[in-house]
């Protein structure tokens, strides 16, 4: 659905590649995460996969990035607006502020696609349910947490219905009650919509429990690719500065296993 | 006109927003403290300055219309007119190069000042009957008696606080400019690639540019 | 002197009116405040037209409040003013070389009363109009949807900003800093208050753009709203015999000026 080949880019004056000779192919209905230390090139990645780059930061770009083998750069962002969908790291900056209750933020980007008002309240209704924010839909959007506020973003994106819905470190803001609202928002639309899911985050023991394929970054490159399993517990996440999982971690004190768990099922089965 | 639609990407779109926000946050603020200026307009010049003339007069004409929308100053539209010019000056002046040094950047917020209070007397005048409701008509009437008429007596109330106001005003724009990474600045795309760089005109360097930036700001604020 | 609305909720018939319905009568009253020729007039307009809506929308106390403290500041500057300096036979009583005329009070008096009947009309539109519901009718009509976001965000987005203003100015004076001492002082203390802030917000300004993108602000698609502002054919007629009106009472002033 979305390919990357040998993909490279340059933010605009820099000479260091953020990205550099990405090859990736991303199939319809994957749910794929994104792994690495600060600085490694995971915004990037996000903004190439959703078209913001090139098309929100100009700069220089070498290799492919193509959109259901359409070249991302022919596609506008008016038009890609409803196909891939960008949750960002800060809520506060995600709600357009130019509606004054949620069910009218989530509305803001429908009128933008100039659908009907009867579908507009429909598509509503379903995402605040996906999101499990019915209660709050009255509310103005600046007068609930950090937590709610990031499901009110997602809830937004969500009902335009995009095919792919991309988020980065969607809860690198949120406090641990807000963290698992969000995951738990997550993991209900994974289990409940056949849509295809990219997630950027440091909190690796949600993230292998979702995901069906994991990628990680270091300086702009891409350094593993597999199942979360294979990813996640090997050595190389130490070297790239992005650790472990709690239950490897624990695995690997307590057991001689090459074989270390990444998730709390793997890891109880085999502690067993 | 070639640069209208330039001048209204999303991008400042969105800073035109904010901009208008830091008016009204600081604005109120400001009256709290009790300070003898409004500072109303940093958000005016600060986007005037990084996206050109358009944006920094649809953000003081807005200003103001948002003054009176919230009730918060409901007389203030009849001043956006004046408001939008300070934008556009503002946005003039940074094309120019005139905030790339503090000097020229005071100099610039005394001018802008001086015309916004030729400017704001006839409004003062002829619309609110010589005065604009607050302690400064204490200043009109003191010019009135002195033997002004009413017109001069409102310019002379406004040469009084406009040109301090916007002095104050382009210090705090210039200062925030020098603070603001260099690549924030070329992305809205109307400072001259020198202005707010630090005085000595350190080279810029591809790698490690920003703390470079980062580091030089700091000293400028601390030497001034 | 927080949050960005004087918007009172209320179950009337005046807040039921379209917006642009109550925007021809701001307009009326703004002419109106131009072209009446006496403060008898002026006052009878108040009477006879701003009060009545404010009763039927339920909101005569708040209105009658924010008038008072609009107005009330300009009656003070304008009686003082107007009463000394702009001349007349009828001495009331006298400040030193100075005299407080008959003629120059009821001259600021009429000012003070013709910015009563426009601060009114302006007034009671955004106490009985959502702006929300102002900027659509605004933005139906022709007014730039991009503008209109730029509007409706602000109004939002400051009241937070102050809030995080507030909060540095508290830590400030708990930590013992004076904000009450001299101006320059003051001056110099309210930059490291403010400054970060201000960076803070304009370093977001791409995230917060792409987030507008990301919701197809930028589509070429004909925008729709969620909402529908009701309307009916007797509001058209009346929304134009008002503008009519002001136009009328415009001209006439013109008309009598020339003469």
């Amino acid at each position: 659905m979305i390919e990357l080949k040998k993909f490279s880019y340059w933010y605009p004056g820099t000479e260091e590649p953020a990205l550099q000779r990405i090859s990736l192919d991303i199939s319809e209905g994957e749910f794929v995460g994104i792994v690495g230390a600060n600085g490694a090139g995971k915004s990037t990645l996000c903004y190439a996969l959703s078209g913001f780059v090139p098309h929100f930061y100009n700069g220089e770009s070498e290799g492919q990035l193509t959109f259901n083998g359409q070249d991302m750069a022919a596609l506008d962002l008016g038009q890609l607006a409803g196909q891939v969908g960008l949750v960002f790291q800060n809520p506060f900056n995600q709600i357009s502020g130019a509606r004054f209750t949620v069910r009218e933020e989530i509305a803001f980007g429908l009128e933008n696609l100039g659908l009907p008002r009867s579908e507009m309240h429909a598509r509503i209704d379903e995402a605040l349910d996906l999101v499990n924010i019915q209660d709050l839909a009255d509310r103005s959007p600046f007068s609930v947490s950090g937590g709610q506020q990031q499901r009110i973003a997602i809830a937004s994106i969500l009902a335009m219905q995009p095919r792919v819905l991309v988020l980065d470190e969607p809860t690198s803001q949120l406090d641990p009650d807000g963290t698992r609202d969000v995951f738990t928002a997550l993991s209900k639309l994974v289990s409940t919509r056949k849509i295809t899911v990219i997630l950027a985050e440091h909190k690796l023991e949600w993230l292998a429990t979702f995901c069906d394929r994991v990628i990680a970054l270091g300086g702009g490159k891409l350094r593993a690719e597999g199942t979360p399993q294979e990813v996640l517990s090997s050595e190389q996440m130490l070297r790239l500065g992005i650790g472990r999982t709690q239950y490897s971690e624990a695995a690997a004190r307590l057991l001689r296993t090459k074989k270390l768990p990444v998730t709390l099922e793997q890891a109880k089965k085999a502690l067993k | 006109m070639m640069n209208l639609r330039k001048e209204f990407t999303t991008l400042s779109i969105t800073l035109m927003a904010i901009g208008i926000g830091i008016n009204l946050a600081v604005g109120t603020i400001v009256l709290r403290l009790g300070l003898p200026l409004y500072l109303d307009s940093i958000g005016t010049v600060l986007v005037g300055a990084l996206v050109g003339p358009w944006a920094g007069a649809a953000t003081g004409f807005l200003s103001n219309l948002v003054w009176t929308l919230t009730g918060l100053f409901p007389q203030a539209f009849a001043w956006a007119g004046v408001a939008a010019i300070i934008g556009a000056l503002a946005g003039v002046f940074a094309r120019s190069g005139w905030f790339n040094t503090v000097g020229k950047a005071a100099l610039a917020g005394i001018i802008t000042g001086i015309l916004s209070a030729v400017l704001s007397a006839p409004i003062a005048t002829y619309v609110f009957g010589g005065v604009v409701g607050a302690g400064t008509d204490a200043l009109v009437a003191a010019f009135r008696a002195a033997g002004l008429d009413a017109l001069l007596s409102n310019v002379a109330q406004g040469t009084f606080s406009d040109p301090l106001d916007k002095l104050v005003t382009f210090l705090i724009v210039w200062s925030l400019l020098l603070a603001l990474p260099a690549r924030e600045k070329a992305r809205f795309g109307n400072l001259p690639v020198a202005a707010g760089r630090p005085l000595q005109g350190k080279t810029r360097r591809p790698a490690g540019k920003k703390t470079a930036a980062k580091k030089a700001a700091k000293k400028s604020t601390r030497r001034r | 002197m927080r949050g960005g609305s004087i918007y009172i909720e209320r179950t009337s018939g005046l807040h039921r009116l379209h917006p642009l319905t109550k925007v021809a009568l701001t307009a009326l009253c703004f002419a109106s405040a131009a072209a009446l020729p006496s403060l008898a007039w002026l006052l009878a307009l108040f009477v006879g037209l701003l009060l009545p809506l404010a009763i039927w929308g339920r909101l005569t106390a708040a209105f009658l409040k924010s008038c008072l403290l609009v107005v009330g500041p300009f009656v003070i500057s304008l009686t003082i003013i107007q009463g000394f300096f702009s001349g007349g036979e009828t001495v009331l009583f006298r400040l030193g070389r100075f005299a407080f005329t008959q003629e120059g009070l009821l001259a600021g008096l009429t000012f003070a009363a013709r910015l009563l009947v426009a601060l009114g009309g302006t007034l009671l539109l955004m106490q009985s109009t959502p702006q929300a519901q102002l900027m659509q009718a605004l933005t139906e009509r022709g007014f730039p949807p991009r503008l209109a976001y730029v509007v409706l965000t602000a109004i939002q987005i400051f009241p937070s900003f102050q809030d995080r203003a507030q909060v540095i100015i508290d830590a400030q004076q708990a930590r013992g800093l004076e904000l009450q001492s001299g101006l320059l002082s003051r001056v110099r203390l309210l930059l490291p208050m403010v400054g970060p802030l201000i960076l803070g917000s304009v370093m977001d300004v791409s995230e917060r753009a792409m987030a507008l993108e990301a919701r197809a602000f930028s589509s070429p698609a004909p925008k729709t709203s969620l909402h529908s502002l009701a309307d009916s054919p007797s509001q058209r007629i009346l929304r134009w015999l008002l503008v009519l009106a002001a136009a009328a009472l415009l001209a006439w002033r013109l008309w009598s000026a020339l003469q």
